[in-house]
């Protein structure tokens, strides 16, 4: 229930490393250091227990229906998209997988993508990011505020935004900052276009080469005496008589963040603020992601006049519920025909 | 002869004078005798609503039939996806008439096919096997022709199927027919130019309690192990009781039974899902 953080401290004969070792006889066990010491419910009535979530609850709603209409409350000066401007991504969570097929009649698999309550967090200026280009902290996913830190709560009630379950940071050029606390769409993206999106990959634990490295291993009989999947021979012999840094060996794969570069989007759903992205995502079924324009510069050209620095409902607001990309089959359309 | 015929057309004509007459005088008498009765105008008494009794279909006999697709399998994904889907799903099956069919119906798909002449392929077939959920729901057909087997897996959902008749609409002792692979020729045959078979849109799919003859073993799969379950087969005639009774025994697993991670209780999810898609659907 507490969050606990466990660091075990061993002392061995032969490691030194970076651990100051004052006193080794004090020190052979586990140090538990406890981040937040009491849980909110742990000396509260139930009532007020159920007093806390209903009033949080409805501090959030307050938050949002507050945040709805950016532009109205002094907004920050909006500029025209040029030729090398970036502009913000968003932050998404991964609902699944489904079929859908091209008016030639190719099938494709996509993902869904849904954007539940994006907003901007903070914004650092050129200098003080790192004198290159300005950078926006977006959230997504909001969770309860009883397990979060006091500190990281100060960055949410900042922006008056319930707080996130991600914040990342997105490189943003000086003409598409954005003012804290504004909503972030689906629409944001149009299909047609390219998108890289970022995600922990699921984690696998502790792996061996064959499944980790995709090494071969070794035959499943004649003769092989308990060497099926080992990785066999460690480099060269006895030239540089050493194994080099960055030896490809088992360890924990996985839970690592991977980015899928390149992927089309072919369906946006404005209602429900979904996005139907090609191929497949890194990471589980509803988890978190960081969704960005390409970087790619091939695909780059595809993104002619999008919404800078970003959607606005009250000023874009009649979109249809779904904008489908152009050689999408769309379902209520008759049967395709091929010549 | 004609004065016959002339004496009846008489006897016609007065018989219909008379009764016009009693009908006149039945009116007459009527309303006479109210006007003597209230001396007012008689009330105009509407006739009454002729009651329409539709005794070809009644709402309560017609089968409540939900696509086995369209039920979300046991997983940790948001049932939201699910519903994207289904919306989806609604709005093909809106363009693209799917009709209600089981395991064990014949079927003839028209599919849309680049290479074939006239642009169009029909195939006509025993579905065997209808699998996948959603979008990307499936179905298998069967038939043999000019001698080979030919199985089709088709997308329910694909935008190139044309149209999906059920010449046959039945089901069968069980819910995959792939045995039929190792059965005799004959049960996998059907015929390409058939016509369809009526059947009412009320009452109960007929089952058909079809024991198949199968090829000598080995088949492709174990079809008499328990794991199958299968109903369909003629056991007897492959195999002893006792060899039955012995791979039934060995393969057999009965804690499966008693396994409460197995359980998967659809019947609340069903009705729910099958409401909105009525709903759906009528719109």
């Amino acid at each position: 229930l507490t969050a606990l953080t466990g660091r075990y401290w061993q002392t061995c004969a032969g490691h030194t490393g970076n651990i100051k070792v004052c006193d080794s006889s004090q020190l052979v066990g586990c140090i538990r250091t406890v981040k937040i010491p009491t849980w909110f419910e742990e000396h509260l009535t139930e009532d007020n227990q159920k007093y806390m979530r209903h009033s949080m609850a409805e501090e959030y709603r307050r938050q949002t229906a507050e945040k709805l209409c950016p532009l109205k409350d002094e907004p920050w000066p909006r500029h025209e998209w040029t030729e090398g401007s970036r502009r913000v991504g968003l932050v998404a969570i991964k609902l699944g997988m489904a079929p859908i097929w091209t008016k030639s009649g190719e099938r494709h698999a996509v993902t869904m993508l849904q954007v539940q309550d994006c907003h901007v967090i903070r914004c650092t200026s050129k200098e003080e990011y790192d004198g290159r280009s300005a950078a926006l902290a977006v959230g997504g996913k909001n969770v309860s505020p009883f397990y979060r830190s006091e500190k990281a709560m100060e960055l949410f009630r900042n922006a008056g935004v319930p707080p996130k379950q991600k914040v990342t940071i997105f490189k943003v050029s000086d003409n598409a900052i954005i003012k804290p606390g504004t909503p972030l769409y689906a629409a944001h993206f149009r299909p047609g276009q390219y998108v890289d999106v970022t995600a922990k990959s699921i984690g696998k634990g502790f792996q061996g080469v064959m499944k980790r490295w995709g090494f071969k291993g070794q035959p499943a009989s004649h003769g092989q005496t308990k060497t099926h999947r080992r990785p066999g021979a460690s480099g060269p012999g006895g030239d540089p008589a050493k194994v080099f840094k960055g030896k490809k060996m088992p360890g924990k794969m996985g839970n690592v963040f991977v980015t899928a570069y390149g992927l089309k989007i072919w369906r946006v759903n404005t209602k429900y603020n979904v996005l139907y992205v090609h191929g497949s995502v890194p990471g589980h079924t509803n988890c978190v992601l960081k969704v960005r324009d390409t970087v790619l510069p091939t695909r780059r050209s595809t993104l002619l006049n999008p919404p800078f620095p970003t959607y606005f409902t009250e000023e874009e607001g009649d979109l249809d519920e779904d904008l489908y990309s152009d050689d999408l089959f769309v379902h209520t359309e008759p049967s395709v025909t091929l010549s | 002869m004609a004065a016959c015929t002339r004496g009846l057309k008489n006897l016609l004509t007065s018989i219909k004078f008379c009764r016009t007459l009693q009908f006149q005088d039945e009116r007459f008498l009527c309303t006479s005798a109210l006007r003597f009765a209230n001396n007012e105008p008689p009330k105009f008494v509407p006739p009454s609503k002729p009651v329409i009794i539709n005794k070809t279909q009644t709402t309560a006999s017609t089968r409540r039939f939900l696509s086995p697709e369209f039920i979300p399998p046991r997983g940790r994904t948001d049932p939201f996806k699910y519903f994207m889907e289904r919306r989806d799903m609604v709005r093909r099956r809106k363009a693209l008439n799917i009709p209600e069919f089981y395991v064990g119906s014949i079927l003839a798909v028209t599919m849309a096919d680049a290479n074939a002449s006239g642009k169009t392929n029909r195939f006509v077939g025993i579905c065997i096997q209808r699998g996948g959920r959603g979008l990307g729901a499936t179905f298998v057909l069967r038939n043999i022709l000019n001698g080979q087997g030919v199985e089709i897996c088709y997308e329910l959902y694909s935008p190139r199927i044309q149209t999906i008749e059920v010449l046959k609409l039945e089901k069968r002792l069980d819910s995959n027919l792939m045995y039929l692979r190792d059965a005799l020729p004959e049960y996998s045959t059907v015929d390409p130019e058939m016509k369809p078979v009526p059947f009412s849109p009320t009452g109960e799919v007929p089952v058909n309690k079809l024991k198949v003859k199968m090829c000598p073993k080995p088949w492709s799969k174990h079809w008499e192990r328990p794991q199958f379950a299968i109903q369909g087969i003629r056991f007897d005639l492959c195999m002893t009781p006792k060899q039955m009774e012995f791979v039934q025994k060995k393969y057999a697993k009965p804690w499966e039974e008693y396994d409460m991670l197995k359980e998967y209780d659809t019947s609340k999810l069903e009705e729910q899902i099958f409401a909105e898609v009525q709903q759906e659907m009528n719109k």
